[in-house]
């Protein structure tokens, strides 16, 4: 229920209010958004660096190599590609994904969907963004310091962390960098959290907000909880780097310590588990209003699916200890931490089951954002079943830090959570800038992206089964893993069909901006808050607030005339 | 009509206070979460070491830490009188005023406290108990700059009251609780136990 | 894309000759079991793997099935359901328990088993073990064996460099530190790892069955050259491992430089605290 109503502002005049510091959420959004793609690109690039090196040691980097490594003759270096691996994680989880499924998405649909005019603290959301931006200029200004950026992996454990095993600024800026996102993302989250909470329409309950607003909501009290505890980590690394404290160090490297690198891992893991899920909730929460609103019926046991991501969202705050069960944690934790991770299917499977009972007997659309929820569903699938081999302890023993790990988390955190960035950019972008984007480009990136990262992860799972360990700069120096070079070539292949399709997309999208044909009101006939305003959305949203009378998710009952779906405002039509 | 009535009741309905009290909620269990961190570590520290102070450490003077936690907790007192004050609608800026010489009183004594112990020749590096010592203590006193900050800016406010200024005070009320029983804990857990 | 052919014709080849015969699907399998516990491992997976293809088997079936059957254009009436009659939650909730009870439940179980009878399950330190010290370093594996007195970090220790020897059919302890990073002392054979913590002793145990040279890796990312922070495990017969022990004793009683405090970077053997 909504507490107050925010009044109308004036639109925006000058250059600077209206895209530059704009107060506006969905100016915010929009900046986020480019600033994701920015970076998906770059982190992109770093992957493919990486899989050329895997894939052909000591070839010179096709075009670019030759201007990136003059040095050495066009090869990536061994440190060069250590920082590659690092920050190619660094950037794609919070500087990619991050930005645009909770920046972008999060600052676009939540007023839009809720029936609101704006974030509830528009100044704290502007400030968020331009600290996120701050991060970003810490991060790149890393790579261009005198011994380079981090390159510790992006979980940068000590003591490699620590100036023990990497000297130079470049990691005390990588430290700085996070912790500065860190802060720019709890100040979103707060904001998403109290505009959620206060801001939603009247007659909007709980269970009457759609989906995607859950997966963000829940995706907002998770980084409220546990980015701090990132936080204080970093806090205390950057003093160990800085100030010579003695935390994360010990044994011979310690002078005068009694510290714990192992430390470091539990705090980073508390925090880093949750952020799996802070990273797919609002995809899987834009997936399931998807499939519902294009097979025109109503989402399958909605309830049941909310409950089950927020069931998962507890679930997942205590099982972070199967990361480290190569430390020989105590024996029994290592068997709690693996009993309680197996529960988080029973959740999963519950919500699997209601995509697909949404899907079953409707009148299902098969356009763009529609396909990409799709290919949700199945990278999801076998994202979340592979980490079972993962979550038993004994398989664990052997495929810890292989690249079976390396498959499984990519089909999780990259591909589910890409397709459904993907779905959601299509879905929305004909509210976010009036025009559509064009079906056949967006279905032939589709399928090509489609192919191609089945190819690279199922690629990355079966390698990794066969013994290849992760963040190696050349695998082929050992005996046992030179069968796999043919199936590294084909990994790089599809990476590189991949990155291929990308190119498409970015074409689609600018072109669209400004070609694509105008688009009306409500393209998909859908029946929630933001389609009920003009297409692009007016700088105040809603002249009048809406008063919301039905769930989002009315498709297809038999009684309606004229049209096969109600808006949220409409009185619901008896079955 | 249920529509018109619906929008009016929401013209009507004044939500800064709860707006506040959510978002407030939402930052301390924030800031919360990053001092759990910090006290767990401690912990952690604490229990697997085999003796506690570790070899060739001592435990600082309580002396300086104790008085810090006497001005912070009166000023936390005062503090909840001012604001007792200001729902009452009387601008009591004398109240604030204190509190705030008091906030920067025990930043006075931080600063002895961090002076006193490299006058003994600990510092941040000599170790898991110093380290632990100055960078909790740091970053709880960065906290409390951030808090003095805030009241600052309020006492300026305060000139021209409105109606968003019972919720500034409450909230900045309760950070400034919050570093208060912050504070306590780490007294009590670090240089008391 | 020219170049990229080239590239992989170039490397293909290559690679066919240094992998010599090897088949497409052999390619792809884990490297040879070497240990008398691997293939709990792989049979686990094994048994994991079938129960995935089997529930994603009708992932697939609901989601190309109902494509095919509900489309647009077969099914122009949608059916208006909720999803939540008391039916369709129990249906809901079936599968739930289902995924729970066939997969969660086995696979834990078993591995649970497997983890605390074997993995866990230590020799007794009066059988006859092999017992081997290990210090991770960037980027190198140390290995000490107690040498005549069977006291570690004792002068008469044998040390080797990336180079461990152990024999066939005895069971081997090892106890594993580091000296500066985190490593992860990796056996893609025994289809073992275990990270190599400074400050901390962690250990494992195995008993190998075939000899032969192998690969020991460092998984744990530990610096520039993590990737050549690799060792030789050389599996002899017990004959030969005893020859070659006694060999490396003789030596250590002439050849290593006694006053060198770099050398004792051992520990003394810590007794099974179970």
């Amino acid at each position: 229920m909504a507490f107050f109503e925010q009044e109308i502002h004036d639109a925006p005049t000058t250059f600077l209010s209206k895209y530059v510091f704009s107060f506006d959420h969905k100016v915010i959004a929009k900046q986020f958004l480019w600033y994701g793609i920015a970076f998906l690109g770059i982190g992109g690039m770093m992957a493919l660096l990486i899989r050329w090196t895997l894939a052909f040691p000591g070839e010179p980097f096709p075009v670019i190599g030759h201007i990136l490594f003059p040095g050495n003759g066009g090869v990536v270096p061994p440190d060069t590609y250590a920082m590659l691996f690092t920050l190619h994680g660094t950037i794609m989880i919070f500087f990619a994904i991050t930005p645009i499924l909770i920046g972008a998405f999060g600052n676009y649909c939540i007023p839009l969907m809720i029936g609101a005019r704006d974030m509830v603290f528009p100044t704290l959301n502007m400030l968020s963004f331009w600290l996120a931006m701050l991060s970003a200029v810490l991060l790149l200004a890393s790579l261009f310091t005198p011994l380079g950026g981090a390159a510790g992996g992006w979980t940068s454990y000590p003591t490699l962390s620590t100036l023990i095993g990497s000297a130079g600024i470049g990691q005390t800026l990588w430290c700085l960098s996070l912790f500065v996102l860190g802060v720019s993302s709890t100040m979103g989250a707060v904001n998403y959290i109290a505009t959620i909470i206060t801001l939603r329409a009247p007659g909007m309950g709980y269970f009457d907000m759609p989906l995607t607003i859950w997966g963000l909501w829940l995706t907002a009290i998770l980084n409220a909880i546990f980015l701090p505890v990132l936080g204080a980590g970093l806090l205390l690394l950057t003093f160990d780097r800085v100030f010579g404290t003695t935390f994360f160090l010990a044994g011979a490297a310690a002078t005068s310590g009694s510290g714990d690198p192992v430390l470091f891992q539990h705090v980073f893991w508390i925090f880093g588990h949750p952020e799996v899920y802070i990273l797919i909730l609002p995809a899987w929460g834009i997936v399931s209003d998807l499939l519902s609103f294009f097979a025109r019926k109503p989402a399958f046991g909605a309830k049941a699916t909310a409950l089950s991501m927020t069931a998962i969202t507890i679930l997942s705050t205590l099982v972070y200890g199967h990361h480290m069960y190569s430390t020989q944690m105590s024996p029994l934790l290592t068997q709690s931490f693996m009993m309680l991770t197996m529960t988080i299917s029973i959740p999963s499977a519950v919500f699997f089951a209601n995509w697909l009972g949404t899907l079953w007997k409707g009148s299902i659309r098969f356009d763009t954002p529609m396909l990409f929820s799709l290919g949700v569903v199945f990278v999801f699938g076998l994202g979340g079943l592979t980490g079972l081999y993962l979550a038993t302890v004994s398989t664990d023993l052997y495929l810890h830090d292989t690249y079976f790990v390396v498959g499984h988390f990519h089909y999780t955190m990259a591909a589910s959570v890409l397709l459904g960035g993907f779905a959601g950019t299509y879905f929305w972008f004909p509210k976010m800038f009036g025009r559509m984007m064009n079906e056949r480009l967006g279905k032939i990136h589709f399928w090509i992206s489609m192919v191609g990262l089945n190819g690279i992860f199922m690629g990355m799972m079966v390698i990794g089964h066969a013994g290849m360990h992760r963040r190696i700069y050349n695998p082929f120096v050992y005996e046992f893993l030179q069968n796999l070079i043919p199936l590294n070539m084909f990994i790089t292949i599809s990476a590189l069909t991949m990155g291929a399709a990308q190119i498409v997309f970015v074409y689609n999208f600018i072109h669209s901006m400004y070609k694509g044909p105008i688009a009306s009101q409500n393209p998909w006939e859908v029946g929630t808050l933001e389609w009920t305003i003009p297409s692009p959305a007016p700088h105040y949203n809603f002249k009048d607030i809406p008063v919301v009378r039905c769930g989002p998710h009315e498709y297809g009952n038999p009684n309606l005339v004229g049209k096969d779906f109600q808006y949220q405002t409409e009185e619901l039509v008896k079955a | 009509m249920a529509l018109t009535e619906a929008r009016n009741a929401l013209k009507s309905n004044d939500g800064d206070k709860i707006i506040g009290s959510v978002a407030m909620s939402v930052t301390l269990v924030s800031f919360g979460m990053l001092f759990l961190t910090l006290m767990m570590a401690f912990a952690l520290y604490r229990f697997t070491a085999p003796v506690w102070p570790p070899a060739g450490m001592e435990r600082p003077s309580l002396l300086i830490p104790s008085i810090s936690t006497f001005l912070i907790a009166l000023s936390s007192y005062i503090f909840i009188n001012f604001q007792k004050n200001i729902e009452k609608g009387t601008a009591d800026k004398r109240s604030l005023l204190f509190v705030l010489i008091l906030g920067l009183g025990f930043m006075a004594s931080q600063f002895m406290f961090w002076n006193q112990l490299k006058s003994h020749g600990i510092y941040a590096s000599s170790g898991i108990f110093p380290s632990i010592i100055y960078s909790f203590t740091w970053i709880h006193a960065a906290h409390i700059v951030a808090a003095l900050g805030l009241m600052a800016w309020l006492y300026g406010s305060l000139n021209t009251p409105d109606k968003l200024t019972a919720v500034k005070v409450s909230s900045i009320g309760k950070f400034w609780h919050f570093l208060g029983i912050v504070w306590l804990i780490m007294f009590v857990t670090i240089f008391v136990l | 894309m020219n170049l990229l052919l080239n590239l992989f014709m170039k490397h293909f080849v290559t690679s066919a000759d240094a992998a010599s015969n090897v088949g497409f699907w052999e390619a792809m399998k884990p490297p040879i079991d070497i240990s008398t516990n691997g293939h709990l491992i792989d049979s686990l997976f094994m048994l994991t793997t079938w129960l995935i293809l089997f529930f994603f088997f009708f992932v697939c079936l609901g989601l190309f099935g109902f494509s095919y059957l509900y489309s647009k254009k077969r099914n122009k009436k949608p059916f208006y359901t909720h999803g939540t009659s008391r039916k369709h939650i129990a249906i809901v909730a079936g599968i739930g328990a289902l995924v729970f009870i066939m997969v969660d439940m086995q696979i834990t179980t078993i591995s649970n088993r497997d983890f605390v009878n074997v993995f866990l399950n230590y020799p007794k330190e009066d059988q006859d073990i092999v017992r081997v010290q290990v210090l991770g370093q960037q980027w190198a594996w140390n290995f000490r064996y107690a040498g005549k007195d069977g006291v570690f970090n004792t002068e008469d220790d044998v040390v080797t460099l990336n180079d461990l020897r152990l024999p066939v059919n005895k069971p081997v302890i090892f106890q594993i530190t580091s000296k500066d990073v985190i490593h992860s002392l990796y056996f893609p054979n025994a289809r073992l790892k275990v990270d190599a913590m400074p400050g901390r002793i962690s250990r494992m145990w195995y008993e190998l069955t075939k000899t032969g040279l192998y690969d020991i890796a460092c998984a744990e990312m530990c610096g520039t050259y993590h990737y050549r922070m690799q060792a030789k495990l050389t599996v002899y017969t017990q004959t030969e491992y005893d020859a070659w022990l006694n060999e490396m004793q003789d030596r250590a009683d002439f050849t290593t430089e006694k006053d060198k405090a770099d050398l004792y970077w051992g520990w003394k053997w810590l007794a099974d605290t179970k």
